[in-house]
């Protein structure tokens, strides 16, 4: 092709970045043509945000090299990136809310009156209007940033990227919160920009993209790249091959435990619109496993059950009693537990790891209607104990512990509290290999005493392997149920991927 | 850190002493610094004045430490859950100012008129509380409105005037067991400055032994997570602005007892104070962490500063602008205290 004729424009050699505890890119190479839109691929974790943040200059490679236009550059800054011409569009927006457009896009570098020194408006706003017909805005340059919605926004990002003469783009998931309408009008300013010979690279996890935009396909896994293909040979079956992988690992133990009677039923829930009218239930000693990619509504489902944001219907059953559940003061009552996404969410860091433990189950410490200091000691020791902690005593700062160990905590206090049904909401993520092995130990452990797990993840190898059932969420709806062993990580990807219970692939909406 | 002795079985874990250990380090440590400038500060005073160690001088400080101590006491707890009072000055001479014109001018009992002091005081924080939470505004608006309206309402209440006034008919003189209050001795040791201690070790033992003064700590210290552990955070900030305007009553009352008479402008300004003898006593100002301990040394050291600066005959005016740049400079020791050794154990 004419491709392998040109020279690429930005090119990647042998990046490797390591985080603590994290081989986030092993020797990942990559390359770019101008006008080329290259689509990268991966699960969570497999190192797209890692490669896009080295690009955009806001972590650094610990080795290899970059080139653009043939010549080693380097990029130790967000300001590097911006000067050599590669420009991120945050997915979380970076517009200041009570600036104009105008302002916005000229933040920085507004014209001035080389007479008096005050700003030259007039040129502020016509050059504006040139930056906003680029990008196919027609709207008032003097609008507020924060009366846009989503994908206008998005688009002011880029026009203000295109301004700074930016030849690179970088796109993560960009259309994750818009509307059709609003992708459409994304997808033909991105088919604009390819044709002025902007470079795009695109992160997605939905499928029909890739074909839709992709000239190559790049996939990531743990780390390294699995491949680059054309978009001619990507067929949806096989990415999704690359991306999951087929090495059936052991790492994750597994108890098989006699079901028993229904510990959490939900019937028609629904939150807004990111999550409609999902019904399901989980038994006792069950672990169920709720798939979802971002923006499915599996945190908002995870969150809306414990009574951190209140649903709009929907009846939730513990152990066979409706409870209506308001707070997660009445989840815990009600016996629900919950870890959550963000670890350092759920741990009071300035606090004691004993302390920590026991907030939920602070009642059944007291004696004469004071703390039993003894008591809530032997129980944290305790719990040191079972599950391995390491601290120095029971009333180390929790800040002081590693993370696996502050994990645990977590996990500790809904042992503590003797929760009947644990929802647990990412609980591995961020934590080592070996940190992982302990929860999903905990996982079956707790299954087998009876609990109902409830275990929301969006990585896919460890929810095939420690669901005894397996829901898959998409667009806030439940679009398909497998029991464990029944599916293959392909099934539930198309599902999870497509968000329609038609199949696999089609274009969300 | 102490990252050796890693504790796999109940044998290794260390036996600490549990009092001394309760919010994660040790109390002597955290209560050192604050420790160390009070002495420093005494044995400077010491030094630089021939009056400062005297019997009559030292009782003389720890009664007027005392309704500061108390006023800084509640607004300990308020702290502890990231938030702020600005309002107890004013409450606690709206407070005063209610029951001294209820008793003697109206000739309300005695007894039912502390009540309603303390009642005022509690129903100010209740209402500062009540707002805060439920109406979702920032502390800090929500108790300045206080700080103005309860001003205002001990104005209406006094019209103006020091109480009991002499430009009406009184029923009663302010009653001798409220000036025993803020005038009496206890043990040898001024009555107010007894009834400060009290209130120290009772908000010490609420907030170390109660289920509500765990919650105070854990809602100031990260406050989506306490409420993910079932804490109701609402309830412990309404407990702790309660807690703050009872206690601004109790303040009142010690110090009306001591005036032998209440006005709507007692406590002017106690509030900066309060939160500086707070801070001083090594209270994260964001919430989280601190010891009543910390504030007794605190607010202790605050009336000894001002102490020293009368007794070395430094001018009143000076005396405020040393107040206020000795506050001002304790935080910001403090702040980069807590930056310099973040992270570390």
């Amino acid at each position: 092709m004419l491709e392998t004729m040109r020279q690429p424009l930005l090119e990647l050699k042998d990046i490797k970045k390591t985080y603590p505890g994290v081989q986030a890119l092993k020797k990942v190479d990559f390359d770019l043509y101008p006008g080329e839109l290259h689509f990268l691929l991966g699960e969570n974790g497999a190192g797209k945000s890692t490669l896009m943040k080295i690009l955009s200059g806001s972590v650094q490679k610990d080795s290899g090299t970059i080139l653009l236009d043939g010549r080693e550059i380097a990029i130790t800054s967000p300001r590097d990136a911006d000067r050599h011409g590669v420009a991120m569009v945050y997915q979380e927006l970076s517009l200041f809310p009570a600036l104009s457009i105008a302002e916005n896009i000229m933040a920085g570098r507004l014209p001035r009156r080389n007479l008096t020194g005050t700003v030259d408006w007039r040129r502020v706003h016509a050059e504006c209007r040139e930056i906003l017909k680029g990008v196919g805005l027609d709207i008032s340059t003097t609008t507020l940033a924060q009366d846009l919605g989503v994908g206008a926004s998005q688009l002011i990002e880029i026009g203000k990227a295109i301004s700074r003469k930016a030849r690179v783009l970088l796109l993560d998931e960009p259309t994750s919160a818009l509307s059709v309408h609003e992708v459409e009008r994304l997808f033909s300013i991105i088919a604009d920009l390819l044709g002025r010979g902007i470079a795009i690279i695109y992160v997605s996890h939905k499928l029909a993209e890739v074909s839709r935009l992709a000239h190559r396909v790049t996939v990531l896994r743990d780390g390294e790249k699995v491949g680059t293909l054309p978009v001619n040979d990507a067929s949806e079956a096989t990415l999704i091959r690359m991306m999951v992988g087929r090495e059936v690992t052991d790492r994750y133990p597994k108890e098989i435990v006699p079901i028993g009677k229904p510990a959490l039923e939900v019937e028609k829930l629904s939150l807004g619109r990111r999550v409609r009218n999902v019904s399901f239930s989980v038994r006792e000693g069950e672990v169920v496993g709720v798939f979802g990619l971002r923006g499915s509504g599996r945190t908002s489902l995870a969150r809306s059950l414990f009574g951190l944001e209140p649903r709009d219907g929907g009846t939730i059953r513990v152990q066979g009693r409706l409870t209506d559940i308001r707070s997660p003061v009445d989840a815990i009552r009600a016996g629900l537990g919950y870890i959550t996404e963000e670890r350092k969410l759920g741990l009071v860091l300035r606090m004691g790891v004993a302390p920590n433990m026991t907030f939920a189950s602070l009642g059944s410490m007291l004696r004469y209607g004071l703390i039993d200091h003894a008591k809530e000691r032997q129980a944290a020791l305790g719990l040191v104990e079972r599950l391995r902690i390491v601290t120095p005593h029971v009333h180390q700062l929790v800040e002081f512990l590693s993370g696996g160990s502050q994990q645990k905590v977590a996990l500790a206090r809904w042992l503590c509290a003797r929760a009947r049904v644990l929802i647990m909401d990412e609980p591995t993520r961020g934590i080592d290999v070996g940190a992982k092995v302990e929860v999903y130990r905990f996982l079956s452990e707790q299954a087998r005493e009876g609990a109902g797990v409830l275990f929301f993840s969006s990585e896919l190898p460890e929810v095939m392997s420690i669901s005894d059932r397996i829901l898959v969420m998409a667009q806030g709806e439940l679009v398909a149920t497998f029991n464990g062993g029944e599916s293959t990580s392909d099934d539930i990807m198309a599902y999870a991927a497509g968000g329609s219970t038609n199949g696999p692939g089609g274009i969300s909406s | 850190m102490s990252k050796s002795g890693l504790a796999t079985g109940t044998g290794q874990v260390p036996a600490t002493p549990m009092a001394y250990r309760r919010q994660g380090r040790s109390v002597f440590a955290t209560l050192a610094g604050p420790a160390t400038g009070l002495l420093l500060l005494i044995t400077m005073l010491a030094i630089a004045s021939p009056h400062f160690l005297t019997r009559l001088n030292l009782l003389n400080v720890s009664r007027q430490a005392a309704t500061n101590i108390i006023l800084a006491a509640g607004q300990s707890l308020v702290i502890f859950t990231g938030g702020i009072d600005l309002s107890v000055g004013s409450v606690m001479a709206l407070a005063a100012s209610t029951a001294v014109v209820a008793i003697t001018h109206h000739g309300l009992h005695l007894w039912l008129g502390i009540l309603v002091c303390l009642l005022v005081g509690a129903a100010c924080g209740f209402v500062n509380g009540l707002i805060i939470t439920k109406g979702k505004v920032p502390d800090f608006i929500v108790t300045l409105g206080m700080l103005s309206a309860a001003r205002g309402l001990a104005l209406l209440v006094t019209d103006g005037m020091p109480v009991p006034s002499h430009y009406v008919a009184v029923r009663a003189y302010m009653p001798r067991q409220i000036i025993a209050l803020g005038a009496g001795e206890v043990l040898g040791i001024p009555a107010p400055f007894f009834i400060a201690l009290v209130v120290v070790f009772l908000t010490w033992f609420l907030s170390q032994h109660t289920r509500t003064g765990r919650h105070l700590y854990a809602v100031g210290g990260n406050r989506e997570a306490a409420r993910v552990s079932g804490i109701n955070v609402d309830h412990a900030k309404l407990a702790a602005y309660t807690a703050s305007g009872l206690l601004a009553a109790v303040a009142g009352l010690v110090l009306a007892g001591r005036l032998n008479s209440a006005n709507a402008h007692m406590g002017t300004g106690a509030e900066l104070n309060a939160i500086a003898s707070v801070v001083m006593g090594g209270t994260n100002l964001f919430g989280g962490e601190g010891s009543l301990g910390g504030t007794l040394i605190g607010g202790t050291t605050l009336s000894v500063l001002a102490n020293g600066l009368n007794l070395l005959a430094v001018s009143p005016f000076w005396q405020q602008v040393a107040m206020g740049l000795v506050v001002v400079s304790v935080v910001v020791f403090d702040q980069w205290r807590r930056r310099r050794f973040a992270g570390r154990g």
